[in-house]
């Protein structure tokens, strides 16, 4: 540092060329807290005045992609073998793989969606994909409410238990919100991934074991692709809270293992790109 | 070892550009004159752009000061880089407190209403709810909006997003603010008020940069003008004596 910087700094002036630190970023996004409830809610609120069944929707939505994947994989298919309760396994796994796909696919597109608000205003960019994946989270709040009465319906006895899929949810959330981090920046430098995300998704839908169990090949040899697969780690976890299920406390470590790798990495990756967001 | 110079009237500097440099690779496409058998094909290839090639300036607090030059002597670019949003290649920018770059050209959210564009823009700017609603009645009967401001923004004509854009940056005022070309959309009383507030903002112990090419702005608002050409500076001065070289070689080819 050279004496006119020091002097400089002395008398109060920043580089506006070296990033500000840590500290002021987080502070700054907390700032924007209001920010975020309010464009979550109401983006929710505008999806219910678009629609003529409005609120009901958040029921009726995982309740028909259920049924659906009921019918094909249970009824058409026969899946469903070696599950004791197919349609609340169908439940937790197709609603937790919906929660985590619709997050990054919303995170990628927080950026390139918002570059009008980006050139105007003057704000930590990563509020954007924190506020995508809180809108994520508060639309799938009444998913969680269905799989309770889907598994009370089909004869499982409520055990407190069911509360730990809470804290569950929450872990995923966060795993979300690194998800969408990491997409929201790889979008805004190249806006393919949007095109590759679902397809991304579709092979994680299979591979994941969502709509049939793989417990099968979890044990076998491809033990160490299931052990390292987030989503699956995820799912097992989420249906050992209300199905009582085998879950492997390898699964456990895994799934809080990549929350904490994917969110903060997640969070360095986007900052570090700050400077790049609504340039081109 | 440098001697220590005394800080000559570092308290009232706001913004200090030291030697700045600002060179960016850009992709020029070049249409090949040979035909293959491919028919014509086109090239990229990449050009280093020059833009900004040794400033250094002071400026102080309280100042409004006016960047003219022709197309591409670099005046915009050197306001992205005192907002920090374009990287320098040499030389340095220290700033006291925020400087902000106003654009008007931006949209925010077309399809929500203008009442909801500016509490999304208050709030992002890090306002709370309250200070927004309490700001919201003096913001409509500045932006002169009316009952547009319960419209969705997709209908606004472009002056009338330039006047809603410009009153949502003045919600909260930086401590530099950065001005590219903002005054030059809207129609002549929105003009006049948008005059009227940058003074006030002057007043208020900020300093302002603006980048236009109407003089005539230059002159009801500025204190100093800056003459950038081809990165360099030509002129660095009060309003009148700067314009006028400035007019007069313009004249001249």
């Amino acid at each position: 540092m050279s004496a006119d910087t020091r002097q400089l700094e002395d008398a109060g002036l920043r580089d506006v060329h070296i990033p500000s630190g840590l500290r002021p970023y987080v502070a700054a996004m907390w700032s924007r807290r209001s920010y975020v409830w309010y464009v979550a809610r109401s983006t929710l609120r505008e999806k219910q005045m678009n629609s003529v069944l409005g609120n009901i929707w958040h029921l009726l939505n995982p309740l028909l992609q259920i049924a659906v994947y009921y019918v094909i994989f249970g009824v058409v298919l026969e899946v469903d073998r070696g599950v004791d309760n197919f349609i609340t396994f169908l439940a937790i796994g197709t609603l937790a793989f919906t929660f985590c796909q619709r997050s990054t696919l919303s995170g990628a597109g927080s950026i390139v969606k918002n570059l009008g608000l980006i050139r105007a205003v003057e704000f930590p960019r990563a509020v954007l994909p924190f506020t995508s994946t809180l809108t994520e989270t508060l639309s799938m709040l009444p998913s969680f409410l269905v799989i309770g009465v889907v598994a009370v319906v089909t004869g499982e006895t409520p055990s407190p238990r069911w509360l730990l899929l809470i804290p569950v949810m929450g872990l995923l959330a966060i795993f979300n919100l690194g998800a969408a981090l990491y997409a929201a920046r790889a979008t805004s430098v190249v806006r393919d991934v949007q095109q590759i995300l679902p397809f991304v998704f579709r092979i994680l839908l299979y591979a994941s074991g969502v709509l049939f169990s793989a417990a099968e090949y979890a044990e076998g040899s491809y033990r160490w692709f299931f052990t390292l697969n987030p989503v699956y780690a995820f799912l097992t976890v989420a249906r050992w809270t209300i199905l009582g299920s085998d879950v492997s406390r390898s699964l456990l470590l895994s799934a809080g293992t990549w929350t904490v790798v994917v969110t903060v990495t997640g969070f360095l990756w986007f900052r570090a790109g700050e400077a790049s967001y609504g340039r081109s | 070892m440098a001697a220590p110079e005394p800080p000559l009237g570092l308290a009232g500097l706001s913004v200090r550009i030291t030697d700045l440099e600002v060179r960016y690779p850009v992709y020029e496409e070049i249409t090949s004159t040979t035909h293959n058998r491919l028919g014509r094909f086109r090239q990229r290839r990449s050009v280093d752009v020059h833009a900004i090639k040794g400033i250094t300036a002071d400026f102080m607090t309280g100042q409004a000061i006016g960047i003219i030059g022709s197309n591409g002597s670099g005046k915009s670019t050197l306001l992205r880089t005192i907002a920090g949003l374009q990287p320098k290649s040499a030389g340095s920018v220290h700033v006291r407190g925020e400087a902000h770059l106003l654009g008007v050209n931006a949209a925010l959210k077309s399809e929500l209403s203008g009442f909801r564009n500016v509490m999304l823009g208050g709030l992002a700017m890090g306002l709370s709810h309250d200070e927004v609603h309490s700001k919201m009645d003096e913001l409509v009967d500045f932006s002169g909006l009316g009952d547009a401001m319960g419209r969705p923004m997709r209908t606004y004509s472009s002056g009338m997003r330039a006047r809603l854009t410009f009153s949502i940056a003045t919600l909260r005022i930086p401590e530099i603010l950065l001005i590219d070309e903002a005054l030059a959309v809207g129609d002549r009383s929105f003009r006049a008020k948008s005059l009227e507030k940058i003074r006030e903002i002057q007043r208020e112990a900020n300093s302002i940069v603006m980048v236009t090419h109407n003089l005539n702005e230059i002159r009801e608002t500025c204190t100093r003008v800056l003459w950038l050409d081809q990165g360099r500076v030509v002129a660095d001065g009060d309003v009148e004596t700067v314009l006028e070289s400035y007019e007069s070689s313009e004249v001249a080819p």
